[in-house]
């Protein structure tokens, strides 16, 4: 009987594992894709209207959801209400509490990190260079996001129960 | 050219409220110097200059001084404190709110307006584009202008301008060197001849003002931070030759104000307020009249003879005072023949 528990709550602690691991290559492309339209937003705000880079990003926070609106929302608040902080800083502040609830690797963070440091230092021009660049970097990664996830997403879900099985079949 | 009897030094309050204003663009190492400064002292504050890699200068009506780390005045420069690099692009940041590109218009012509219509002037290396400024980058300079509201600056010469039989104020040019209070001395005219001065016999007068420089209303999101008068229409950041010729045609004026005439297009925009049968009060910089008469643009206006009254400002103790009133009757007195030959 406890053998048979014990099996139990292997196979469904290695499928939870694997579905972890399968979730989160499935989730990055969306993120991305998310960041994406959120940046091209920025970008229309940024060149087109002019606005202010808190009010700009309070909005694209508005428009988008999840976990990317929480980016845009935070870093909007530490440059609105006046802390001292730098756009750098505070994209880069609201950047850490991002990553560590997000799906997106060291290479993704590296590229959103870049972008941060150029933010509302330059003229419209520039600022759009720095947003077309990073959108391209992210599109990139996107590819390669999909590509990882079409062929590891399908995998982990199997591999955790599978292999949860295995150990079973070997423990008995 | 006589001194003008009712021209005296206007008491300044010692007011220190600006802090509020011009903390919040102020570089954290520098956002706890200045308030420690001695208060009468602020009180006299007119700049805050920082300058990357040099010491930390604040402009008092007597000067500068360089002050230290505590907010003490020091006489040795190399005891003040070295503004840094990063001082001089943080404070840039917070007074562009972290958004360059949204302020590129003014960047060029080199100065921001924060609220409360305080001027920061801004130096760097310039970015040419066909010979003409396109934008400034590597910031290394700062000087944080205080605007200053004083209420009565303007009554000394109030009495001279007004037409009393009109019932309105005569055209008026108000010239000095810069630093001598010229936007200030503005300011209180345009709120007494919007409000009205029964005591001269002068009725509340709608007045339209171009406030180009967002300097004379210190206009944020459109809204006149300063006390401007009951009756007065602001158009803020409009060039002022545009600016003049759309009151005049959206806004039925009486009076029309503005700051800093000097170009070609300034002074046909004038021109045609002139015809119009609108009063203008503005102000121009230059020290005397003859040097004025040497300006192309302003020699023109001389020439059209409807300027009726002319004040010059000086500085004595203190900013904003009358040094002469020239009207038709004395400017050959005043030796200023250039002017209206």
């Amino acid at each position: 009987m406890y053998k048979l528990i014990g099996a139990v709550v292997l196979v469904a602690a290695g499928g939870a594992a694997g579905m972890l691991v399968a979730r989160d290559y499935a989730r990055r492309p969306v993120e991305i894709r998310s960041i994406i339209t959120a940046l091209q937003m920025l970008e229309t705000e940024i060149i087109y209207s002019a606005t202010p880079l808190g009010e700009a990003m309070d909005r694209v926070a508005s428009a988008t959801d999840g976990i990317v609106s929480g980016l845009f929302r935070e870093a909007s608040h530490s440059l609105l209400v006046g802390e001292g902080a730098t756009a750098g800083e505070a994209w880069e502040k609201a950047l850490v509490n991002f990553y560590r609830s997000s799906s997106l690797t060291v290479t993704d963070s590296a590229i959103l990190k870049n972008l941060g440091r150029a933010l509302g230092r330059s003229g419209r021009e520039d600022q759009e260079k720095h947003l077309k660049l990073a959108c391209e970097q992210l599109k990139r990664e996107l590819s390669r996001a999909e590509e990882a996830a079409a062929k590891n997403t399908r995998m982990w879900n199997y591999l955790g129960f599978c292999g949860a099985l295995a150990a079973v079949i070997i423990l008995y | 050219m006589t001194a003008e009897p009712s021209g005296r030094v206007y008491q300044n309050r010692p007011e220190i409220g600006f802090i509020a204003d011009i903390n919040p663009v102020l570089p954290f190492n520098i956002r706890k110097i200045v308030p420690a400064v001695d208060s009468g002292m602020l009180g006299r504050l007119e700049e805050i200059r920082l300058r990357a890699l040099r010491p930390l200068a604040l402009g008092l009506d007597t000067g500068d001084v360089f002050i230290n780390e505590s907010g003490q005045v020091v006489e040795d420069p190399q005891k003040a404190y070295l503004v840094t690099r990063e001082d001089v692009e943080r404070c840039l940041g917070l007074v562009s709110g972290s958004s360059i590109y949204a302020l590129e218009e003014e960047i060029k012509n080199g100065f921001i307006t924060i609220p409360g219509g305080h001027r920061v002037g801004i130096t760097g290396k310039t970015v040419l584009e066909s010979g003409r400024v396109k934008t400034v980058k590597y910031f290394s300079g700062i000087n944080i202008r205080i605007s200053r509201e004083v209420i009565g600056s303007a009554r000394p010469l109030l009495p001279r301008i007004i037409d009393r039989e009109g019932g309105t104020i005569r055209h008026t040019m108000i010239f000095s060197p810069p630093r001598c209070g010229k936007t200030t001395v503005l300011r209180d005219a345009i709120r007494m001849i919007s409000d009205g001065l029964p005591e001269l016999g002068l009725p509340g007068q709608a007045v339209g003002l171009v406030d180009e420089r967002s300097e004379i209303a210190g206009c944020y999101c459109g809204i006149p931070q300063r006390n401007v008068g009951l009756r007065t229409d602001v158009l803020d950041g409009c060039p002022k030759a545009e600016g003049m010729t759309m009151l005049l045609r959206s806004m039925g004026p009486s009076v029309i104000a503005t700051d800093e005439i000097g170009g070609q297009d300034d002074v046909r925009a004038l021109e045609e307020v002139l015809n119009a049968g609108v009063k203008v009060i503005f102000t121009v910089h230059g020290s005397s009249l003859e040097e004025l008469a040497a300006r192309p643009a302003l020699n023109y206006l001389f020439r059209l003879g409807a300027v009726e009254c002319f004040v010059q400002l000086g500085r004595d103790k203190r900013a904003g005072v009358v040094k002469g009133i020239f009207d038709a009757k004395n400017i050959l007195k005043a030796g200023a023949i250039r002017c209206i030959n």
